[in-house]
């Protein structure tokens, strides 16, 4: 009686034990979870207030250009006339001899897209006393550029250029693909350069070219392709000015990734395979083999042991009748 | 009985009682705190309001669009006109590329341009950069939701992102792929300019186009039938001149089980051929057309276009994961499995409940007849319901029913990459409409109806009476002590915020909070003291019963051994 009762308690304590072991976990990965979404938005948290403040400058200014565009005394319409022959064809072909559509000094855009922003001929930065040379620079951008950094989906030719503060810089930037790409530069002085942006853009393949003027001091400016993941995917470079600043980092070749990927080994068909494979072949044949004498020996074995049934019966029952006699 | 065996009883009760005079002690309700959610307004304000107006543009009469968030009257106005028939200003104002919609020649003398041509690029949202822990450009279809997508997109020029320091996608690059609108007749060419890191292709579903072009090479888009993988950084043309209205599908062809359902997909619609037929050649972001063509508006007041799809999030996630596209290419060609994924959201023109209240409420009035152009781009059949309406079904795949045998239905089930074109009749009858309300419209699969498996979500949106629409644009339903806040907070998605917390004062059916009258560790070291003590008093039970259970051992073994000489 006593047993029972003491059997029944261990069992009571241990199911007890059981559920309270399990609480406890489960609100364990609950805070778990809840952890992981917590690093997320901190993660959004802080893209968020930068892009909303952003937000609305954007919009100011992008009001104040289309304002600035009317205002301007040119005829901001299109030309007709140029688009009745209009097919893709003609578009590839490309000959700049298109005239330009200026919208305002520092904005030039044709009917296909060739933009020029931010170009300064003239206007000297407030660090500069005058210009210290005059140079031209061809850019070239393709998905070929690529190819000498596995990984990269497009690139330009060269991630990286060299020239003194107080440069004037005409960059004559070929698009070598059949699609648009940018030549974008950040971080240029706000008085000078609308966003601080210089900005070419063009449907390849074609060229198009602008001037700028860089500032006095050692700096490094961004260069890159802001169409989708052009620039994560490799176009991205940076101008260095006298000695240059900070590296801007994941430029293909050139400076380290941020952030990287990891790689692991992959289980690749090799012309290695190919020689184990058949010396599998072979094996399995001679599996097959040997398995055909095994089998071929059990059914022997097999006919043996029928043959010999009547003999055992023999020696069962003489053994019988001996115990029998017994 | 023997004292042990008293205090063996007594120790586990005492120890147990305490234990569950804590259990009774409930937990109390802890409430979320509104001012803790990361929320947003219902409505986003960054749209000017002039745009939900009945307008001109560019002598392009633009209908008025009573939502949230409608589309910029700037790009009707270029849709219809053509990018290339458009003042700079306007132009401006669309951020499209000048080039993106061209229009010219009219061939038939209907006064209409006969010869479009449309460029398309591919654009990724929400993927993977290798410069901060983040995904750029960001697109979001419902709060806090941002699946890795690709999507065609009209040409545009400028930046992907609204500007340098945001990473939020500019307003052109979204979902769904925009709807294409041409005439039956017209020389369209549709220029597929690859800006993305992955071949693509497209396949022009149900559209009247030759296999092959001699002039363009191969046109139905598939890898395996008429034409290679169009590279990054090449283009491609496709050219047809349908012969047959009705509303098709186009997507990509290439790796097919998943570049349609990361997005690359869009309804295509041919139009009969009608003189003065200015049509909106790209309705961006689906929904409400502004300007319906002359055909539709002979027989309808309103139009809409309808694009269901659906996402799985692990194939998002591919493009999230790694930036090098080797990486993307060997998960997604090789390892992601379609056979074992399962769809997580579902979208109406892009974007999941609560966003679908923004900018895909069909508004109607009494006594309207409304087209509806729907396509099911999902992986699985889909059954919209019609709250409060039966709507009669006028054509299945772009091709007219037998008008007398067309038929009426609240539920319309369509398998994947269907099309059908519906007509909505708000006559108060009990039948084609039971009266002006704030109807639901939703797909009947109840996973239909949510967000990675949240409810409310998924491709849920409302057919909604005017007298129904809020002053923010959205529908009114404060008056029914409705609040629907909660769902424009991220938290809500992230399976945080309990849903039914709000429905009474003391929350009733809230969030328990942590623990009970004891902490769950002093709980549980508890209950393994008592299991400690009872596999004491066992051991000790044995080591008193030695003697007896030594003699039980022996005796058995001896009877072994006694059977085995037995035998012998
Ligand atoms: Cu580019
Ligand atoms: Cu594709």
């Amino acid at each position: 009686m006593n047993r029972n009762i003491l059997s029944l308690l261990i069992a009571g304590a241990l199911t007890a034990s059981i559920y309270a072991v399990a609480q406890p976990k489960d609100t364990i990965n609950d805070e778990h979870a809840h952890h992981d979404h917590s690093n997320h938005s901190i993660e959004q948290h802080k893209e968020q207030p930068t892009d909303q403040n952003q937000d609305h400058s954007h919009h100011n200014e992008h009001q104040h250009s289309s304002d600035h565009a009317i205002s301007h005394e040119h005829d901001h319409a299109m030309d007709h006339s140029q688009h009745t022959t209009h097919s893709p064809e003609h578009s590839v072909s490309g000959a700049d001899d298109h005239h330009h559509h200026h919208m305002d000094h520092d904005h030039i855009m044709d009917h296909e897209g060739t933009m020029i922003m931010g170009q300064n001929f003239d206007k000297l930065p407030s660090s500069c006393q005058s210009i210290s040379e005059e140079v031209e620079i061809t850019v070239r951008a393709g998905r070929k550029y690529s190819a000498k950094f596995p990984g990269t989906a497009f690139a330009f030719d060269q991630q990286q250029w060299k020239v003194k503060p107080c440069s004037k810089i005409t960059w004559h930037f070929v698009n070598e693909d059949n699609i648009r790409h940018q030549f974008m530069m950040h971080g240029l002085p706000k008085y000078l350069y609308k966003l601080g942006m210089f900005h070419l853009e063009v449907t390849g393949p074609k060229t198009v070219s602008g001037t700028m003027i860089v500032p006095g001091k050692d700096e490094t400016f961004l260069v890159h392709c802001d169409i989708s993941h052009h620039m994560e995917k490799g176009m991205k470079a940076q101008l260095v000015v006298g000695k240059g600043g900070t590296d801007i980092p994941s430029i293909p070749g050139l400076t380290p990734y941020n952030l990287t990927d990891t790689y692991e080994a992959e289980n690749l068909p090799k012309v290695g395979d190919k020689v184990e494979s058949s010396k599998m072949v072979r094996q399995i044949t001679q599996f097959t083999s040997d398995n055909l004498q095994t089998y071929g020996m059990m059914l022997i074995g097999i006919l043996l042991g029928l043959l010999c049934i009547p003999f055992i019966k023999g020696i069962l029952k003489l053994r019988k009748k001996t115990e029998n006699n017994n | 009985m023997p004292t042990y065996i008293f205090i063996a009883l007594l120790a586990p009760f005492i120890m147990l009682s305490s234990v569950t005079y804590g259990a009774s002690k409930l937990p109390a309700t802890v409430k979320v705190n509104p001012e803790a959610l990361t929320s947003e307004p219902m409505c986003d304000p960054v749209i000017a309001p002039s745009w939900r107006e009945a307008q001109e543009i560019e002598g392009v009469k633009i209908e008025a669009s009573p939502v949230c968030s409608p589309d910029n009257p700037a790009w009707i106005a270029a849709a219809v006109k053509g990018t290339n028939n458009i003042s700079m200003d306007t132009l401006m104002k669309t951020g499209l590329s000048p080039d993106a919609i061209i229009k010219t020649d009219d061939i038939d003398g209907d006064g209409d341009p006969d010869r479009i041509t449309i460029r398309l690029e591919i654009m990724e949202l929400n993927g993977k950069s290798p410069d901060f822990p983040g995904i750029v450009p960001t697109f979001d279809i419902a709060p806090g939701i941002q699946p890795g997508a690709w999507v065609f997109s009209p040409k545009m020029s400028g930046m992907s992102t609204e500007n340098f320091e945001s990473i939020r996608a500019n307003p052109l690059l979204r979902l769904p792929s925009p709807v294409i609108r041409v005439e039956v007749g017209d020389i369209v060419q549709i220029v597929l300019e690859n800006t993305h890191y992955f071949p693509h292709s497209i396949h022009l579903h149900g559209v009247d186009h030759p296999f092959a072009h001699h002039e363009h090479g191969g046109q139905d888009g598939v890898p395996q039938t008429s034409e290679i993988e169009l590279m990054p950084g090449d283009r491609r043309v496709y050219q047809f001149q349908a012969r047959q209205p009705g509303t098709m599908f186009y997507h990509c062809h290439v790796q097919t089980h998943t570049h349609l359902a990361m997005g690359l997909a869009g309804m295509i619609i041919i139009e009969e051929n009608k003189p003065n037929n200015w049509l909106q050649t790209l309705n961006i972001g689906a929904g409400h057309v502004r300007h319906p063509s002359v055909a539709v508006r002979e027989h309808y007041d309103q139009e809409y276009d309808l694009h269901y799809h659906a996402m799985d999030k692990e194939l998002g996630q591919i493009i999230q994961r790694h930036n090098d596209p080797r990486l993307i290419a060997r998960d997604m060609n090789q390892r992601y499995d379609i056979t074992d994924s399962t769809e997580d959201y579902y979208t109406l023109n892009g974007l999941s409940f609560p966003y679908t209240l923004r900018e895909s409420l069909i508004v109607v009035e009494p006594d309207q007849k409304i087209k509806l152009r729907l396509l099911n781009s999902g992986g699985e059949l889909i059954a919209i319901h019609t709250h409060g309406h039966h709507a009669t079904i006028t054509h299945y795949d772009g091709v007219e029913h037998n008008p007398v045998a067309q038929i009426m239905r609240d539920v319309f089930d369509m398998a994947p990459a269907q099309r059908l074109d519906l007509k909505l009749e708000t006559v108060n009858d009990g039948k084609h409409s039971y009266g002006e309300g704030d109807w639901l419209i939703h797909d009947h699969r109840e996973k239909g109806i949510t967000t990675n498996g949240m409810a409310e979500g998924g491709s849920m949106s409302s057919i909604v009476y005017k007298s129904y629409l809020g002053e923010s644009n959205m529908p009114k339903v404060s008056h029914f002590g409705i609040d629907l806040n909660k769902y424009f907070t991220k938290e809500y998605y992230e399976r945080r915020l309990p849903v039914w917390q709000d429905l009474d004062e003391w929350s009733s059916l809230g969030s328990p909070g942590e623990g009970s009258g004891l902490e769950d560790k002093t709980q549980t070291s508890l209950i393994y003291g008592v299991i400690g003590l009872l596999s004491g008093l066992m051991f000790y039970w044995i080591f008193s019963k030695r003697k007896s259970i030594t003699q039980v051992m022996l005796g058995t073994i001896s009877r072994i051994n006694a059977s085995k000489g037995s035998n012998q």
